[in-house]
């Protein structure tokens, strides 16, 4: 699990952007927006993309599986309930890299 | 915390903190220095300056404007023509450059009165210009000059002009990137919804952070275009005052330099409800990955695919063939904030260049986790250098060659380090696909160029050989290349024009893509 989880934080952490935005508030949206969509095209569960902001966190979401689906030959073998799981860990893993562990001292400013 | 401490630096121990070595096993939880803090007394930087980052960064590529700094002309000249963002109505915003001509009399006396004289002066010798932005400096602040008044009496007295204020002096911000979050804010604040949007495609995006160096938006413009997609506004390179202003009709902001331009898209996104996109429009994957997220953002993904069929095709020979040349080259990726994160790890899988060291002078810790997280184990990071450190940097990690701004890659010049200029280009642009190759060109070039190997040679010690002939960069680069690589028909170097441009400028595009097609919503 745990090398898993590594290969698809580096493949995040290489190749996308969509954590890195400027302050706390906006990264928990984005991970949870991002990864959860992911989550679902993965599971082969409908992924809500109807309004703009969700249709944003749904682009990144329909590439980062695709990208997972395509390097990672293990995930196809998994059940639903296996990459539910994977997939909550590697948002733990995001989050704490990119929030609760950060060293981004700007995360906490309360203007843009 | 792997924190490098440059010998050079031994005598400011604060710097300490603003250098790591990415390690094995590293993160970005261990591994990140400080940044966009005031710059340690004693420690010689190359920032720029607040009014710097506002005007000469992200006001003056705006086209169809006077750009007018309230101080003295030597602020406005220092910032004038040293970027080479380019525009479609014959470079106006780069030709001529303005200031209030602030002397030591206005500062005791104020200076208010010779900044109505001028504002009024420049509009009258460019009549057709109807638009200024007017920039503060350090010696019309102190003073206390109001600039909005001034503006506003302008504006009376002339209905049919819109002048844009940014209080941005120097000292506003430890670097060039105050005046960048300044003039972000302001524009948003003062400007943004101020014009009804001219809408002409049922696709709409702002193309925000891009500056059009050398032609960079020309090319990301073309690719949107094909896909039927509008630029409601570029932010701000060849863009034009008053489609900015409208910026708030647009579906998605698509975002390439989050360092100079989050905070605007931020703000639209909490203000107006438009969502942020970042995009890489550097390298050939990330490049096709962000067209095909703008097109899937609008239903449209089969137009950005064939884009990349087709671009892929004709362009990936001619990268290959740069990249079996260039493969495990030293490069210290030492650009101003966006260019360390959106090339630290695909110009190594790209061009197979290693990246030894990233930098940056202005960006926030915000850029060092992006640069950090993309480049390989085994970098050196730093933040704010001064030169001594530089120097220092590069005798230790022997580049090959160093990417970054003309201050810094003149020093790289006098220790025989090739560099390449990535803030103003050399033979930009470096966008797009064809860009990406006519980077990984300049590369080639500079690394291989036989110069160096002369210029190695000390005439006042050193043997100077008399038995060999000049060498060309392609003897030097295929010496010990393999021989199925060097003759091979598949790869070629780059085969583009001098200047591509006019041919994307050319392009036509039809106009049934800019509406949805029946029946879809």
């Amino acid at each position: 699990m745990k090398d898993r989880i590594a290969q698809l934080e580096t493949y995040i952490m290489k190749h996308c952007l969509w954590q890195f935005h400027s302050r706390v508030w906006d990264r928990k949206r984005q991970n949870e927006g991002v990864l959860t969509k992911t989550t679902q095209i993965l599971c082969g569960e409908p992924a809500a993309h109807e309004t703009l902001e969700d249709r944003c966190y749904w682009v990144d979401a329909v590439c980062l599986a695709d990208a997972f689906k395509s390097r990672c030959q293990w995930l196809n073998e998994m059940d639903k309930t296996e990459i539910k799981s994977l997939m909550q860990e590697l948002k733990n893993r995001i989050d704490y890299l990119t929030i609760d562990g950060s060293l981004n001292k700007e995360l906490t400013d309360v203007n843009y | 915390m792997p924190l490098h401490e440059f010998e050079c630096s031994t005598c400011i121990p604060e710097r300490k903190k603003h250098a790591v070595d990415k390690g094995p096993g590293e993160d970005l939880t261990s591994a990140l220095p400080e940044g966009y803090l005031n710059t340690i007394p004693g420690s010689i930087s190359e920032r720029g300056c607040a009014y710097c980052g506002a005007k000469h960064v992200i006001g003056t590529p705006m086209k169809d404007v006077i750009h007018l700094s309230h101080g003295p002309v030597g602020c406005t000249y220092d910032t004038w023509q040293t970027k080479r963002y380019i525009s479609d109505n014959d470079n106006f915003q780069l030709k001529y450059t303005y200031a209030s001509d602030m002397k030591e009399k206005h500062i005791v006396f104020g200076a208010e009165k010779i900044l109505k004289q001028n504002m009024i002066e420049a509009f009258k010798a460019f009549p057709k210009i109807k638009r200024m932005t007017l920039y503060q400096t350090c010696a019309s602040a102190l003073i206390g000059d109001d600039m909005n008044a001034v503006a506003q009496d302008v504006m009376d007295e002339m209905p049919d002009v819109d002048i844009f204020v940014c209080n941005s002096p120097g000292f506003k911000g430890p670097s060039q990137s105050g005046g960048h979050h300044t003039i972000n804010i302001a524009w948003i604040k003062d400007k943004v919804g101020t014009v009804e949007p001219k809408i002409t495609s049922d696709y709409v995006i702002n193309y925000v952070g891009e500056y059009n160096i050398q032609g960079d938006e020309v090319i990301m413009q073309d690719y949107f275009k094909r896909m039927g997609i509008q630029v409601l506004s570029t932010f701000t390179g060849n863009g034009s005052y008053d489609d900015l202003r409208a910026m708030h009709g647009a579906h998605l902001n698509v975002l390439e330099c989050a360092r100079s331009a989050e905070y605007i898209c931020n703000e639209l996104r909490v203000r107006y409800g438009i969502p942020r996109l970042d995009i890489d429009g550097f390298g050939f994957e990330p490049l096709s990955d962000s067209l095909r997220k703008v097109a899937l953002f609008f239903g449209i993904e089969e137009r950005a695919l064939q884009i990349i069929k087709e671009e892929t095709a004709r362009w990936k020979p001619e990268l290959d063939w740069y990249k079996e040349r260039l493969q495990g080259k030293k490069i210290c990726l030492w650009p101003g904030g966006s260019k360390l994160w959106h090339w630290a790890h695909v110009i190594h899988k790209e061009m197979g260049l290693d990246v030894v060291s990233v930098y940056t002078k202005f960006g926030h810790q915000q850029d060092m986790e992006k640069g950090i997280a993309r480049c390989e184990e085994g970098a050196l990071a730093i933040d704010d250098p001064n030169e001594l450190e530089t120097i220092e940097a590069m005798l230790k990690l022997q580049p090959d060659i160093i990417v970054t701004g003309k201050r810094p890659g003149e020093v790289a010049k006098k220790i025989r380090v090739p560099y390449l200029n990535v803030h103003a280009y050399h033979n930009g642009p470096y966008k797009g696909y064809e860009g990406w190759v006519r980077l990984a060109r300049d590369i080639y070039n500079a690394i291989y160029s036989p110069i160096h190997r002369l210029a190695l040679l000390d005439i006042s010690k050193d043997e100077i050989p008399t038995d060999k002939g000049f060498a060309t960069r392609r003897m030097l680069s295929d010496a010990n290349l393999n021989e199925e690589i060097a003759s091979s028909s598949d790869l070629r170097p780059y085969t583009g024009k001098y200047d591509c441009l006019p041919d994307y400028m050319n392009h036509t595009y039809p106009d049934e893509l800019r509406k949805k097609p029946a029946g879809d919503n």
